[in-house]
């Protein structure tokens, strides 16, 4: 499913932030990706989107060469994906209604279908009840449940998650991690990055270990 | 400029054969407006107030322009006749008259009619004086040329011919004022175009700016929808219409803005102004339309270099 080949990044120059790292993830895997900050995890998941470009190596997701895409077709990679960041992405002046239905918007989706989807997601993650409400009135907890919802709700077979409990409350954290293994449950390959030892313990999945950019432990 | 141009043109094509994603464009648009009500008021407001500073402008323009053009027709040449001049001398004068190419028109005062017009222009006090028993004004023709760049020299040539003809007593054509009064014009019309060209460069750079800046307090937006699969075209679509949205609507509201000052001078001054001879017109329907046509084009061009540079920043990395 994610296949990553001698890849190295680097800015301006100056000391590589990924220094020739190969990894493998099977289809409907869980992984954890830790290690401390700076050591290459946000910059990895940016690879994997098409969002960062590399200067060496391949990386494949789902069969196709990211290496090879442009502005103009990667948008086909990113359709494949979920993503959510640590900083939740939401867009303040939509509801939660509309942050959720915008991911099936902007892919083409027929407005039934639209509603049909953006309810189940809202389902899924429990907050229905505040469909209308705008997120600067949500918690964080809540907020990150909203962004949960709207990277599931285009079934993707991949989802990227950037720290998605660093701005959580332990209790809250845990909740949101046994939403990501529900979906994993349901067959989604998940990449988790975060540098909490307790939500690793608490998940119980395959750890990669970055350091400066290295794979120290997989 | 180059890629700019070409992409634009590419873009504009895609837009146009794939009309689903225009509609869909036009949805998002409309739940973009809503979403960010204030910025969208705000940039309306900012074209409407520069539309109709520049608005008030042409309608001066216009009405300047129609002054000057009456108080033009109203240049003539007088000749004031001989008390005894005979009927084939007048009719040899007439000849002179028609013969001329430049003259407009030719209009006969009797000295019954001088007299009585005199007599009605001057103030009811001073009428007593007048009660003569003889009319000490002479016959005239009242000469009206047509406008032309070389207007003055020909009527001077011409009062000259004039004066040589049998039965004329004196020509008048006030020389001083009509040479003053050309050259006064032709100020006037580079002014109001200088004006004219500064406000409409300050116009298209406002409109554009506004745009710009609202475009950027939503990077953020155009972010999201790259990351969560949307396609270029997709990103552009609802700026562009947005964009060209707050054009048309900042343009019509201006629009409607100086029609209620020209209805309002119109209904408080016209009868004032009606002595000059002039009638207070609104803006030309050319010039309207042009104004619209103008605010929407910079609208959608503001937004299309707005999104393209922040897009092109985005790829750059």
């Amino acid at each position: 499913m994610i296949q990553v080949f001698n890849v190295v990044k680097m800015y301006d120059g100056s000391n590589p932030v990924l220094d020739n790292i190969s990894l493998e993830i099977p289809k409907g895997e869980f992984v954890f990706l830790t290690g401390p900050s700076g050591a290459g995890k946000t910059t990895i998941l940016k690879i994997l989107f098409g969002w960062e470009s590399f200067e060496k190596g391949q990386v494949l997701v789902q069969g196709i060469n990211v290496g090879k895409l442009t502005h103009r077709n990667v948008y086909t990679l990113r359709r494949s994906m979920g993503v959510v960041f640590q900083d939740y992405k939401l867009l303040p002046n939509k509801t939660v209604f509309e942050n959720v239905s915008f991911a099936q918007e902007v892919i083409g989706h027929d407005r039934k279908t639209i509603r049909f989807k953006t309810w189940e997601a809202l389902k899924n993650v429990g907050l229905t009840p505040k469909k209308d409400a705008y997120p600067a009135y949500l918690s964080g907890g809540e907020q990150q449940r909203i962004a949960i919802a709207r990277a599931m709700v285009n079934s993707p077979a991949i989802i990227l998650a950037d720290e998605p409990t660093g701005n959580l409350d332990p209790d809250i954290a845990i909740e949101i991690l046994k939403l990501f293994e529900e979906l994993n449950q349901k067959g989604s390959t998940i990449i988790f990055a975060t540098h909490s030892q307790e939500i690793m313990k608490a998940g119980n999945h395959r750890v990669i270990s970055l350091n400066r950019g290295k794979v120290v432990a997989s | 400029m180059q890629t700019l141009i070409s992409g634009f043109r590419t873009t504009l094509s895609n837009i146009l054969s794939n009309k689903q994603t225009l509609i869909s464009g036009f949805r998002i648009t409309l739940s973009n407006i809503l979403s960010n009500k204030q910025t969208f008021m705000l940039c309306v407001a900012t074209i409407t107030m520069a539309i109709s500073i520049f608005g008030l402008f042409l309608l001066l323009f216009f009405n300047l322009n129609g002054l000057l053009s009456s108080w033009n027709r109203d240049v003539q040449l007088i000749v004031y006749l001989d008390d005894d001049i005979s009927a084939s001398q007048k009719e040899n004068l007439e000849d002179v008259f028609s013969n001329n190419q430049q003259v407009e028109s030719t209009t006969e005062v009797s000295r019954e009619t001088a007299w009585a017009e005199f007599q009605s222009n001057v103030s009811d006090n001073l009428k007593p004086l007048l009660s003569l028993e003889f009319n000490p004004l002479p016959a005239s023709y009242k000469i009206r040329f047509r406008s032309s760049d070389n207007r003055l020299s020909h009527i001077r040539e011409f009062s000259k011919i004039l004066e040589t003809q049998q039965g004329v007593e004196s020509i008048e054509y006030g020389e001083e004022w009509i040479s003053r009064f050309e050259k006064f014009i032709v100020f006037s019309k580079i002014f109001l175009f200088a004006i004219g060209g500064l406000l409409s460069l300050g116009l298209i750079l406002i409109i554009s700016n506004t745009i710009r800046l609202s475009i950027y307090s939503r990077q953020d937006e155009i972010e999201l929808m790259l990351l969560i699969g949307a396609t270029p075209r997709f990103v552009k679509i609802p700026f562009l219409l947005e964009g060209m949205i707050q054009g048309l609507a900042g343009s019509v509201l201006a629009l409607f803005l100086i029609g209620g000052v020209h209805y309002y001078l119109k209904s408080e001054f016209q009868s004032s102004i009606d002595a000059m001879g002039m009638d207070f017109q609104f803006i030309a329907e050319p010039f309207l339309f042009g104004l619209i046509g103008l605010s929407v084009l910079v609208g959608l061009m503001a937004s299309y270099i707005s999104t393209f540079q922040f897009l092109y920043l985005l790829n750059k990395k």
